[in-house]
């Protein structure tokens, strides 16, 4: 199962504490509403009881009362039920018959001994209090008093201090909803300034003032990024430092070199082999040099700019000799690092020449919104251990290593990868159908 | 033989190249500073320039521009820095072309012969092109503006003919690349800071251009 986020938690949090808090709050208030409310009904009940009982008394004068004249003389209403016990016999008004068995037998009992008192009861299912009010020796008046309409008022009572509860347990849940979000909300800035970071904009910061509480998180993230920046900056100049320190020693050796090649008949066959060996490996330093710093370069953000790709297409086969003719894909005009796509080019055609022979098609285009670089060959293609690791640095193919090949920089291809990376594309290399490889760069931002 | 003089602080690069080029047929010299280069440029003028950007005292921008000031002398960069903000201060200052060290001989060769051919008549010269109140005078190589002559250097002057053989056709950078500076495939940054120098020039208004205009995405052409 998925953690439960922050949010969540917090939300949760809040809602189970206002549950809490408002349930026991409603348990209380209920308890000493109902209390209070029972009693005062209790002390009504009694008083009436007394007053009709003495009514009742005043009525039972002579040897042969009416019994039943003198309850029906009372004025209880509908909710109070007067009841008579003369010698063992019960007395009641006609409407009110069946009560008498719902008067307890120790309350009979006691009233029967000359102990006056109550008890609350249930009289038909409905809950009542009796009142035993003793007379004489032989004589009980029991008074039932009726409590439904109080029931009612509690279940009503109840069912409103329910939904109070309710609502605020589902306030405490929106209050945790509310707060989270705007606790979190300085996180999704700085999360959405690391992304903006990420993306290569080294300016993005955090406003400190934004957000007082928080200034120790801003503080912190805008320092970081600084020595970020800085970091990086340095890396930057280093590999501009180290451009020039080797560029300046190189352009020696190539023009020394030059003049030796020019002599080159002149010099005995061992001389001339030595003479070049220094030219290749001259040639070849140089294009590491390059390459290198080309790498060190390639995290920077595409200089976009619209480019006839066809037309560098073109470019990069005529200054390698190969016929324009292979190239399919014509007024292809891109928004894109137009120096780093050359290179790009150049380097997948340089790879298809050296390690398949040549290129055998070149094919540019446009296919579900990305923009399409394909160069294939007919050489020995690539092995399935090789595809994982040929974008890789200083990574040259088995055919090229059994083959003693040592043209190679084994960087041209990480710089293929690397320009496709900042352009937010891909390099990959597949199997061309019929024998061979087929490399593929696929570039976003192709209008359909 | 042409002359080529390079201005180099680095001994070591200076004596190869003087040495290679040479080879190649140019009558090379070397001047290990900007004042020295200005002073051998001023007593006997080679017909080429290589200038260093990273020199002592004088720096290589500003021997550009001193260079610039007193004629139009072909210039080219021979330079470590590569990055934009450089190449694109050097070219405002007066330079022709731009290349990163360390640069082939034979490149080198070829750039200078290109730059020789550069002040060539067209091959089909025409006595004159008429652009409103811009006038060319291809075979006289000259141009005025408002009645008034305007100096151009070599390839402010090239630029300007191809574009105005192609009256409000309008050429890639890449094809200028090629005829222009006989690149096959090059910085493209040559032609816009070249065209910037040119509007400087021949423009009222070099923000608005009302001849040499940019065409978004596809290059610059020349209108009547």
């Amino acid at each position: 199962m998925r953690p439960v986020g922050l949010r969540g938690r917090v939300i949760a949090g809040f809602a189970a504490g206002a549950l809490v808090l408002s349930a026991s709050m409603a348990l209380v208030s209920y308890q000493l509403i109902r209390g209070s409310l029972l009693a005062e009904r209790e002390r009504t009940a009694v008083r009436a009881a007394y007053f009709n009982a003495t009514v009742v008394n005043s009525g039972l004068t002579g040897d042969h009362p009416d019994m039943l004249e003198v309850l029906r003389s009372l004025d209880t209403g509908s909710e109070r039920k007067p009841v008579l016990r003369r010698a063992g016999t019960w007395y009641a008004r006609s409407a009110d018959g069946g009560v008498t068995a719902s008067i307890p037998e120790p309350l009979q009992r006691m009233a029967e001994e000359g102990t006056p008192g109550k008890q609350r009861i249930r009289a038909d299912g409905q809950p009542a209090v009796v009142v035993a009010v003793p007379l004489s020796a032989s004589t009980v008046f029991y008074q039932i008093d009726s409590l439904q309409e109080l029931e009612r008022t509690f279940q009503i009572l109840a069912l409103v201090l329910t939904l109070v509860a309710a609502m605020t347990t589902g306030a405490g849940a929106a209050l945790g909803w509310y707060a989270t979000g705007y606790v979190l909300r300085p996180l999704s800035s700085v999360a959405a300034a690391a992304q903006e970071i990420t993306a290569g904009d080294l300016t993005a910061r955090l406003d400190p003032a934004s957000e007082p509480d928080l200034a120790r998180l801003t503080t912190s993230f805008n320092h970081m990024v600084d020595q970020l920046a800085r970091r990086m900056e340095r890396d930057r100049r280093f590999a501009a430092d180290v451009s020039h320190e080797l560029r300046s020693p190189l352009q020696t050796l190539a023009a020394a070199a030059s003049v030796l090649n020019r002599r080159r008949d002149r010099l005995d066959d061992r001389t001339a082999t030595a003479a070049d060996l220094v030219t290749d490996e001259i040639a070849r330093f140089q294009t590491l040099v390059d390459d290198l710093l080309e790498l060190a370069r390639s995290d920077q953000p595409a200089d976009r700019r619209t480019v006839d790709v066809s037309e560098l297409a073109r470019g990069v086969c005529r200054t390698r000799g190969i016929s324009e003719q292979i190239i399919q894909g014509d007024d292809q005009t891109w928004s894109v690092d137009e120096q780093r796509i050359e290179q790009l080019l150049g380097n997948l055609v340089d790879n298809a020449i050296r390690y398949g022979g040549g290129p055998t098609a070149i094919r540019l285009g446009c296919h579900d919104g990305r923009h399409f670089i394909e160069v294939d060959d007919e050489g020995p293609g690539v092995s399935p251990e090789d595809k994982e690791v040929i974008f890789d640095r200083f990574v040259r193919g088995r055919t090229a290593q059994a083959r003693g090949d040592v043209d190679g920089t084994g960087l041209g291809l990480a710089l293929v990868a690397g320009h496709a990376d900042a352009h937010g594309g891909r390099a990959t290399v597949l199997d061309r159908p019929g024998g061979g490889a087929r490399f593929r760069v696929e570039l976003p931002g192709c209008a359909p | 033989m042409t002359g080529v003089l390079v201005i180099e602080d680095d001994d070591r690069i200076r004596l190869s190249l003087v040495l290679a080029l040479e080879d190649e047929g140019y009558a090379a010299r070397g001047a290990a500073t900007a004042e020295d280069g200005l002073l051998q440029q001023r007593r006997d003028p080679a017909e080429t320039v290589l200038v260093d950007l990273m020199l002592p005292g004088i720096d290589g921008f500003e021997c550009i521009r001193q260079l610039r000031r007193e004629d139009d002398v072909p210039i080219v960069v021979v330079s470590a820095r590569d990055d934009t903000h450089d190449i694109v201060a050097a070219l405002e200052a007066g330079a022709d072309d731009y290349l990163v060290k360390p640069v082939a001989v034979k490149e080198l060769s070829a750039r200078l012969r290109a730059l020789r051919r550069r002040g060539r008549a067209l091959a089909d010269p025409v006595p004159s092109l008429v652009f409103g109140d811009l006038v060319i005078r291809p075979e006289a190589g000259e141009v005025s503006v408002r009645g008034e002559p305007v100096a151009l250097t070599r390839t402010e002057f090239r630029l300007l003919c191809e574009l105005a053989e192609h009256p409000g056709r309008v050429l890639s950078r890449q094809q200028l690349l090629r005829r222009v500076w006989e690149y096959e495939v090059g910085d493209e940054r040559l032609v816009d800071v070249h065209v910037g120098r040119l509007r400087q020039k021949i423009e009222e208004d070099s923000s608005t251009p009302r001849y040499l205009v940019t065409v978004r995405g596809l290059g610059y052409k020349l209108q009547r």
